[in-house]
């Protein structure tokens, strides 16, 4: 077993782990993260994507090990005590989900994006998702969910 | 898909982890993981001890050299290569290499000597150091030695590194006012290059001509010189003229495989196509580039 | 009275699937749970000679280990959905013999999955290879390798049905076009993959089963009988699923948990990985299809003769379903007098075929539309032009085809000129043709379709000439709760398409409440989900078949809280109207009854119910087609109930150096009907196109000779991503069919079965001179058949 101490959504969180334990199994199996979700366990799906260190990371192709002094947020922390973040809000409002495997990982990677790019091309929008598979929707809705959340953010409305 | 049970060490020096190595000759070094962890959760690699690299901070970082190249940690990540001004200016195809591979997540954790250690022959770092003429920096327990690109990458996931030593930095060479291209082909945005071209022109001192570095991916066990197809390209024949000549040339240089996604023959051919293209590229940046500085020099 | 139907109303799912609060299989804890791990055949076909488990059960960690002869003892074969003529036994485990690479051959159950693995990896099986018969062409050879030996053959199902004088029109047409078209395998891969939780209470001797199986009603039947345990004493529950398309139905794996479970004494989770979804789960039929097209000159379509193979690997559940399919849509939207249909359903030692979002009827669809754009081709004749020359007209409708499928109802020449007038038709040729001359190749693609929703399953009898299951239907229950809360529950678990909302809306007409104030019941769950075997989520049937049943069970509830308001308020039922949660008697405000006061009555005060009411408040209704019909003398079967229609339009740019095609322009126009949910539909009309996409330009499940599957990873099997799909423009007409309870119609496969075609038309079109038979188009095979096409100077201008 190994020790490690790292901040979780903003909790500090220190466990044993087997070396083997992958970032998602921790999250879900030991701290009850179930929003993280595990589609391929090789790298390439993203529905396991959450944010390490604020940059978006598979915690798939991660040990819990290696994250000693790490700071971890996934879809749990970027949700808001009440109600929907702006990203959650468009989502929903552009009928951006089907299943909902896919939705927490392309959440934190178009959260990543909208933190560095407030006001992204389509294009943009569809390279920051395209590590996130969606097998339901095309992308077409999701694409338009995250112009309506970056206009949400910068305070404006869509032309 | 889990991997095979292993013990982990989190090095906290790189004397650390060269010990480690020579206590455990199964050991696997743990940089990024972007490809050693699929391998491990399939079963396909399975290392006794992974040895994790992340906590030894001198490993990461760009510094610039006093000769106008840089010097590269290894654990630096592809994203901090696509993002970093000092990449940007002063090796961009590096910076451009970089933004091919996988996405963003990738990206952000896989790391430069990662990739060159690993030497997939499909891979775009090794084909854009290769490319520079980069040198790369070997430690081990002897000391640290310097290995030429050319000379790093032996076949397929083979390296000039022992068992026992560790890729710390690359160098590249001053890189002002070179020209360059870089193109790939792959089935998706992200994915391995069916096949791929870089190439680095750097100029010569006064009165002598560009060193033309051409490489291709994705089409031989190793990232490739195309000499063949380099000695079309002196510093004035960078033309458009020359480009066609090249990439005529490029195709028999290499030796591709045929894979799930593409049959040996076309891998050739696209690397006629890509070298040309590159070449083009290249041409093209130092034509505008020679257009900027005599409207500099005109300018009052 | 507020509509709710039709308004694109936010999905009442949403909240918790953004937020990470979904719950979904992986995320349901059990005390005690043990994990699950299979050993796979590494053989296409072999015999097995031993199994040696005593390494692995000696493995610290590991509690229980299952071999295919302790599972052949301990429980009964699996029924197959439809029987083969001579009955063949398929138990969870593989016994004897395995036949495909990935087939299960034992499981382990450990305390997690990483030790389970450990343990697989200890198992030893002596295996004698036998030959693997990979090419269904090749299996229907005599000599060829048998999966059955005690079978004979490896043709499941061979038949020739002919509707119509075909010989007479053959004989009487203009010219006959001749062509051969494959398909590949691919699949739909929900991004959850498949699994289970079985659990076994010694005590009561029941069995708990949690799983994102997409059809509980045959999968509890199967787990009765090859269990030995009544129905009675199963509880099957579905929670949020990930996704399905089809997919999503193995019962051999909830055997083998239950199996391991009755063996530890613990409950067991098995959840496949994805190589395991992708080399064993369920393959879309891959298969070779012989078009015969008899025309007239003037573009009219005579007759066609179809010779069909459909490659259905080891697949013994639901063999012929992917000729029989096909029926549905095999004159697609155009007036065709006759049909000669030639199925061959054929075993192959690679992975189960199986249904995936269409099943079949992309396949059909790209043959006949191909064959269109050819004919067009041939005859000089605009390939939009062509079809307007053949549809049915709307004033024919009902139409029925020559196989016995009816069309209700649309406009398929309006869609068509919909699509051509939104994507600027005639522009974009000129357009095409001013690239050409700039040396760049621009190709239009159009295919049009018809999309069948509601299987009847009595069409099964065509080939096993008895009826075993017929009809299309489905369950639900609406009950308004002792404090007047509104909540129901449907027998088919959504998996992605929103249903909690679309059957919120409904309930919420029926009773005069916003879907708000309707809870519907998160997935399916045996003990309180009423159900039919037929109950599930298949054959696009929720429009034609599942809102019936919804409206059914307000309507039976809506009328009894009507009788029971009008009784307590001295009115009669009619003159009573169910607005904002309240019956009021019409014209005279102020006097009404809340629902809660009408429940309270039902429940509570019984002696105030009407006399002869029952007490509660609460209905199920069982809905079952009218149209669903047994087959007729003359072997036609209305095989599917209610049929939309779309026209696909798609405009690619093919990179001439490289053989790279892009899309840059995609629109979709398509008819459902009654849209319930716009937003949800559009949703629909996306993803399923997107699949249509991906198998023509992406994926493939690629076997070598040997069997092996060598697309097995996400890195080698390649799904579309963001950047590799255009934005999808979607208009629509609404021609409401007449045989559904809200006039809506099928959407959930619409794209995925003319986009195949749309796209292949158009890279055809922009190379114009080389026939594409097959799919992927990949960037080298293009770039071959620019190749053959310099070569033999045969390209043509427009």
């Amino acid at each position: 077993m190994i020790s490690v101490r790292l901040t979780v959504n903003g909790r500090a969180v220190e466990r044993d782990v087997p070396p083997r334990r992958s970032l998602a199994e921790f999250l879900r199996e030991d701290l009850g993260l179930t929003g993280t979700h595990v589609g391929c366990e090789h790298g390439v799906c993203g529905a396991c994507t959450v944010l390490v260190g604020g940059r978006s990371a598979r915690s798939c192709l991660l040990f819990a090990a290696q994250l000693e002094d790490a700071t971890v947020t996934t879809i749990e922390g970027l949700t808001p005590a009440a109600g929907l973040s702006a990203l959650q809000s468009a989502f929903r409002d552009c009928h951006a989900l089907q299943c909902g495997f896919c939705t927490p990982g392309m959440i934190v990677a178009a959260h990543e994006l909208l933190a560095e790019n407030p006001a992204p091309s389509r294009e943009e929008i569809r390279a920051a998702i395209a590590g996130n598979l969606c097998m339901c929707t095309g992308y077409v809705s999701i694409v338009r969910a995250i112009e309506q959340a970056a206009a949400a953010r910068r305070g404006g409305s869509l032309p | 898909m889990k991997p095979a049970p292993f013990a982990y060490v989190r090095a906290r020096s790189l004397d650390e982890a060269l010990g480690c190595l020579v206590a455990d000759p199964e050991a696997k070094i743990l940089a990024g993981g972007q490809s050693l962890v699929p391998m491990m959760n399939m079963r396909l690699a399975r290392p006794s001890t992974l040895v994790d690299l992340n906590a030894v901070a001198e490993l990461s970082g760009v510094d610039a050299a006093a000769d106008g190249g840089l010097a590269i940690g290894a654990l630096t990540r592809h994203t901090d290569l696509v993002t970093s001004p000092l990449v940007r200016e002063r090796a961009p195809l590096l910076a451009t290499a970089a933004a091919h591979i996988g996405h963003r997540a990738i990206r952000n954790r896989g790391t430069l000597g990662g990739s060159l250690a690993h030497a997939d022959p499909a891979a775009e770092l090794p084909a854009a150091v290769l490319a520079l003429g980069a040198t790369l920096v070997a430690a081990g327990p002897g000391g640290r030695r310097r290995i030429a690109a050319d000379d790093f990458f032996l076949g397929l996931f083979a390296t000039a590194l022992a068992a026992d030593e560790i890729l710390v930095a690359v160098e590249t060479p001053p890189h002002r006012d070179a020209a360059w291209g870089f193109a790939e082909v792959a089935r998706r945005a992200g994915d391995f290059a069916i096949a791929g071209a870089a190439v680095a022109a750097i100029p010569g001192d006064v009165g002598r001509s560009a060193r033309v570095r051409l490489v291709a991916f994705g089409v031989d066990d190793r990232p490739i010189r195309l000499t063949a197809a380099e000695i079309h390209l002196g510093d004035p024949a960078l033309t458009p003229d020359a480009a066609a000549a090249a990439g005529a040339a490029a195709a028999g240089c290499c030796h591709p495989a045929a894979d799930v996604h593409a049959s040996a023959e076309y891998r050739r051919h696209l690397v006629s196509v890509l070298t040309e293209q590159v070449v083009r590229e290249a041409a093209g940046r130092r034509a505008a580039r020679r257009e900027g500085e005599s409207r500099w020099s005109q300018s009052p | 009275m507020t509509t709710w139907v039709g308004a694109p109303v936010p999905r009442k799912e949403d909240a918790r699937l953004t937020t990470g609060r979904g719950r979904y299989l992986d995320d349901i804890a059990r005390s005690g749970l043990l994990h699950a791990a299979m050993l796979r055949s590494p053989h296409a076909h072999a015999r097995i000679v031993s199994i040696d488990v005593s390494e692995a059960e000696r493995l610290p960690g590991v509690l229980g280990v299952l071999s295919g002869a302790e599972a052949a003892a301990a429980s009964q074969p699996i029924r197959p959905l439809i029987p083969t003529p001579t009955p063949l036994r398929d138990w969870c485990l593989a016994v004897d013999r395995v036949r495909f690479a990935g087939e299960p051959v034992a499981a382990v159950a450990a305390v997690d999955r990483a030790t389970a693995e450990d343990a697989v990896e200890r198992i030893q099986v002596a295996y004698e290879p036998l030959a693997p018969v990979v090419d269904p062409e090749a299996a229907i050879e005599p000599g060829a390798p048998l999966l059955y030996p005690e079978l004979g053959t490896n043709v499941l199902w061979h038949d020739v049905l002919s509707y119509g004088d075909v010989d007479g029109a053959f004989t009487r047409a203009d010219g006959v076009l001749r062509e051969r078209f494959e398909i590949q395998r691919y699949a739909s891969t929900p991004l959850e993959t498949f699994g289970c939780i079985a659990e076994h209470d010694a005590g009561t001797d029941t069995y708990t089963f949690w799983t994102n199986d997409q059809r509980p009603g045959f999968t509890l039947a199967i787990l009765a009988e090859s269990l030995g345990v009544p129905q009675s004493r199963l509880r099957l529950v579905c929670p949020d699923i990930g996704g399905a398309f089809g997919n999503k139905r193995r019962p051999a794996y909830l055997l083998t948990c239950a199996l391991l479970a009755r063996k530890t004494g613990r409950p067991v989770k098995y959840l496949e990985d994805r190589i395991e979804n992708l080399t064993a789960l369920m393959h879309a039929c891959n298969g070779v299809m012989d078009v015969e097209l008899a025309y007239r000159n003037d573009g009219t379509v005579l007759a066609f003769r179809i010779r069909d193979i459909a490659d259905e690997g080891k697949n013994l559940v639901s063999p012929t379903q992917h000729n029989l399919i096909k029926l549905g849509n095999i004159a697609n939207g155009y007036r065709i007098g006759a049909i000669r249909y030639e199925p061959y359903s054929v075993l192959t030692t690679k992975c189960p075929s199986g249904a995936n979002r269409g099943i079949g009827k992309p396949f059909m669809c790209f043959a006949i539309e191909r064959t269109m754009a050819l004919l067009a081709r041939r005859l000089g004749l605009d390939p939009a032009e062509l079809r307007l020359r053949n549809y049915v007209q709307p004033a024919e409708m009902p139409y029925t085809t020559p196989t016995g499928s009816q069309y209700d109802s649309g406009d398929y020449p309006a869609t068509l000129r919909r699509a051509l007038e939104r994507f600027d038709y005639r522009g974009r040729r000129a357009e095409q043709a001013r690239a050409r001359k700039e040396g760049r190749l621009l190709g239009i693609g159009l295919a049009t379709s018809v999309e069948p929703a509601g299987t009847n399953l009595a069409s099964y009898e065509l080939i096993t000439g008895r009826r075993a299951a017929s009809g299309s239907a489905e369950a639900a229950m609406v009950r308004i709760e002792p404090d007047g809360q509104v909540r129901a529950a449907l027998g088919n678990p959504a998996t992605g398409q929103g249903y909690e909302t679309v059957v919120a809306q409904i309930v919420a007409d029926e009773l005069g409440l916003a879907p708000d104030e309707v809870h519907v019941a998160r997935g399916f769950d045996s003990l309180g989900t009423p159900s039919l075997y037929l109950s599930g989520s298949y054959s696009n049937k929720f429009s034609v078949t599942d809102v019936g049943a919804v409206v059914g069970a307000a309507r039976k509830v809506r009328d009894k809280a009507l009788r029971i308001a009008a009784h307590r308020l001295e009115a009669a039922p009619a003159d009573l109207e169910l607005i904002d949660g309240e019956a009021r008697v019409r014209g005279v405000p102020g006097r009404g009854l809340t629902l809660r006061e009408i429940a309270r009555t039902a429940y509570a005060d019984v002696l105030g119910l009407p006399p002869g009411e029952d007490p509660g408040l609460e209905s199920r209704h069982f809905h079952s087609n009218p149209l669903a019909a047994p087959v007729d003398e003359r072997r036609r079967v209305r095989s599917q109930l209610v049929f939309s229609n779309a026209a696909h339009c798609c405009l690619v740019e093919v990179e001439r150096r490289t053989g790279q095609v892009r899309i840059l322009a995609y629109l979709v126009v398509h008819d459902c009907g009654r849209e319930l949910n716009p937003g949800i539909v559009e949703g629909m009309v996306h993803g399923s196109t997107v699949h249509g996409i991906g198998a023509a330009l992406l994926e493939e499940f690629r076997y070598d000779e040997g069997g092996n599957l060598l697309t097995s990873t996400f890195m080698d099997y390649l799904k579309p991503t963001a950047l590799d799909v255009p934005d999808i423009d979607v208009d629509h007409l609404e021609t409401p069919s007449p045989f559904t309870p809200l006039g809506a119609k099928g959407v959930g496969e619409g794209g995925s079965i003319p986009g195949p075609a749309a796209v292949a038309n158009a890279v055809e079109d922009a190379l114009a001179a080389f026939v594409i038979r097959s799919l992927p188009i990949t960037p080298e095979r293009v770039w071959s058949w620019l190749n053959l096409a310099g070569e033999t100077g045969a390209r043509r201008t427009r």
